[in-house]
């Protein structure tokens, strides 16, 4: 494992990735998220996408398939979860969240699988078309006379495309030891 | 906390069978007494769920873990038996194990360095000389125990009072239900990391009340039953129904909106699921019988077991336990239960389809949450009015048909009666409920027990 792997760019798809695109994009990605415009979030998405939030026990490596977690969306629970939150009837969020999200400490590096090979040797296998992003957060949330603090890290897979980069992966992981009460992620994190 | 000082305390709950009505008093969600009878009456006689064994699967692993406030290590020693101690060191009371999890066959207490075995025998006090008849005193300076461990199908339950009843005859009819679940899957279940641990603004009853209230589900969880449409299910409260099993335990029986993975199979699960799912149902009936395997599989459950612990057979199987830290705040814990020997494709099924459902990032759950943290906010407004008759909640839905002798339904309240008459029991209130007019023959005859 590289110490510190903290560089402007990253190559991906033939095309070179510069750590103020990457930024510009979760940027642009915490203000739509802010002004709860999840039509133009989920416009962010490549289609068969995925949404992850682990437990707050976490560890590095966990599967959410193999290992309970918060949120676990495919694709089509994650157009479920957006045509939730934009009803009305969506009752945790009626009236919304107000939230301010802070978005730092951005880190670009290729993606890279373990792959078994046939003689049974894993071996680390760069994928090409999508690359990862690290980066930290803070999602102040107000609702309901309370104000409360998410922090944690992103651990995203981004596409580069024509229209510019989306998600293939977006997972947030909480640094907290539990979620404080009346804390519930009923909103997107 | 609210109460009018002019009026004489009101009881906790009103019964009438005149009037038809069961209505429960909102200091039993607001008031420290309240609050502290339940720590030192119920918290402190009964017995209490605890954990799973398959969380401690191999010999000195440990959790700690709080019940009713007091911390505790769940641990298996190195010999394989399971224990729960007072996370509290015998010298001067330091909390002995700061790790969550783990495994160790020593724990050592940072302060004095005192150190103890994971059977709770001490196994190190520094300058030991320095004590009198240093043998004895050794001998009698070993962790604590709870008073009270026993394990019904993998489930293990404590209590802090040396003389409750031994652990079957407090589950009653609720042990059979925790029996059909390990009988689930050939090899049996087991619990799986990635625990959901969080917190709600609300009364433990409230949400003990939420799961037995089948009414809520269409109005709270109208985008859920939307997506549960969408994707071909119909949903229905046809022949759903609510079941009162004494000693505070209750069952909602569920089939209108009852997909579970590898059980149940709906449209959303995909083909090879329903596949897999048909096979499991004849293996079932096979190694059951029809009459059993009947029961085990084509009905979803919700159990609650008084006063922790929520098994919710939806979706999946999750294990919830409920710790009241204050009068409006409850902390949760809930863990997924699965079949040991699962294929990764039903698996990764599984967990999807749970957390869509369960747990505060859900698409159901916060509503509930919601849901309950509104009543706790909600029921402020007749606190302390000067009109106590006001200040009650009513859980009276269904009675008509009680009296009857009619089953009642999942959307009914009769679930909820049958807990809060234990609960008032429980916290040993002199005058804590008022029966008005005779209680109906159906009723004394059990009726609402399945
Ligand atoms: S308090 Fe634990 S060794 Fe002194
Ligand atoms: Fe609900």
């Amino acid at each position: 494992m590289t110490a510190i792997d903290n560089r402007s760019s990253v190559e991906c798809a033939g095309r070179t990735i510069t750590r103020q695109e990457v930024e510009d994009f979760l940027y642009a990605e915490a203000d739509l998220l802010d002004h709860w415009n999840y039509d133009g979030w989920l416009a962010l998405f490549e289609s068969g996408a995925r949404y992850e939030i682990p437990t707050t026990d976490y560890r590095p490596g966990w599967s959410p398939h193999e290992t309970g977690s918060f949120v676990d969306d495919d694709w089509p629970l994650l157009l479920a979860r957006v045509k939730r939150l934009k009803s009305r009837k969506a009752h945790a969020e009626n009236p919304h969240s107000r939230t301010h999200r802070l978005v730092s400490n951005v880190r670009l590096s290729a993606h890279t699988a373990s792959v078994n090979s046939t003689n049974g040797t894993e071996h680390a296998e760069s994928t090409e078309d999508c690359f990862r992003v690290a980066a930290s957060f803070v999602v102040h949330r107000a609702r309901d006379g309370r104000f409360d603090a998410y922090v944690g890290w992103y651990e995203h897979l981004l596409v580069p495309t024509e229209d510019g980069l989306r998600f293939r992966l977006r997972r947030s992981v909480l640094g907290h030891e539990s979620l404080a009460a009346g804390a519930r992620l009923s909103f997107i994190l | 906390m609210g109460s009018n000082p002019r009026t004489a305390p009101a009881p906790m709950i009103v019964e009438d069978w005149d009037q038809l009505t069961f209505r429960v008093n909102r200091e039993a969600y607001r008031s420290a007494e309240v609050f502290a009878r339940e720590r030192g009456w119920v918290w402190m006689h009964t017995w209490l769920y605890l954990g799973h064994e398959t969380e401690i699967p191999n010999p000195n692993d440990f959790k700690a873990r709080t019940l009713g406030g007091r911390p505790l290590i769940f641990c298996r020693d190195t010999a394989g038996e399971v224990h729960a101690f007072l996370n509290s060191c015998p010298h001067r009371g330091t909390v002995l194990c700061r790790e969550n999890e783990g495994s160790t066959r020593l724990f050592q207490c940072f302060y004095h360095a005192w150190t103890f075995r994971n059977n709770g025998e001490v196994a190190a006090i520094p300058d030991a000389g320095a004590y009198e008849s240093t043998d004895e005193f050794r001998a009698s300076m070993g962790l604590r125990s709870v008073p009270r461990l026993e394990i019904h199908e993998g489930f293990v339950f404590i209590s802090f009072d040396p003389d409750v009843p031994p652990l079957l005859e407090h589950l009653g009819d609720a042990a059979d239900y925790m029996s059909m679940i390990e009988q689930q899957h050939v090899g049996g279940m087991t619990t799986l990391p990635g625990t959901q641990l969080y917190g709600v603004r609300g009364n433990w009853k409230l949400a003990v009340e939420n799961a037995m209230d089948g009414y809520h589900f269409a109005p709270t969880h109208n985008t859920f039953v939307g997506y549960l449409r969408e994707s071909g299910y119909a949903v229905t409260d046809d022949n759903q129904y609510a079941y009162n099993l004494g000693n505070g335990h209750g069952l909602l029986v569920l089939t209108g909106h009852g997909g579970r993975i590898s059980m149940i199979w709906e449209p959303r699960f995909g083909e090879d699921e329903r596949i897999r799912t048909d096979a499991h149902r004849a293996e079932m009936t096979q190694r059951l019988g029809e009459q059993r395997a009947h029961h085990v599989a084509d009905e979803s459950h919700i159990l609650f077991v008084f006063p922790n612990l929520l098994l919710f057979d939806i979706e999946g199987l999750s294990i919830r336990q409920l710790e009241p830290v204050a009068p409006d705040q409850t902390d949760v814990r809930a863990w997924q239960l699965v079949p040991r020997n699962e294929d990764p494709e039903t698996r990764a099924l599984r967990m999807k389809t749970v957390v869509s459902f369960v747990g505060p990032g859900g698409l159901a759950t916060p509503d509930d949450i919601e849901a309950y943290e509104a009543v706790q906010r909600g029921i402020q407004a007749t606190a302390g009015s000067g009109l106590p008759e006001l200040d009650f909640s009513d859980m009276s839905r269904g009675m008509a048909d009680e009296v009857k002798g009619v089953q009642g339904r999942s959307i009914d309240e009769g679930a909820m009666r049958g807990f809060w008459r234990h609960w008032v029991d429980a916290i040993g209130l002199d005058d804590g409920i008022e029966v008005n007019g005779e209680r109906p023959a159906s009723f004394l005859s059990g009726r609402d027990v399945r």
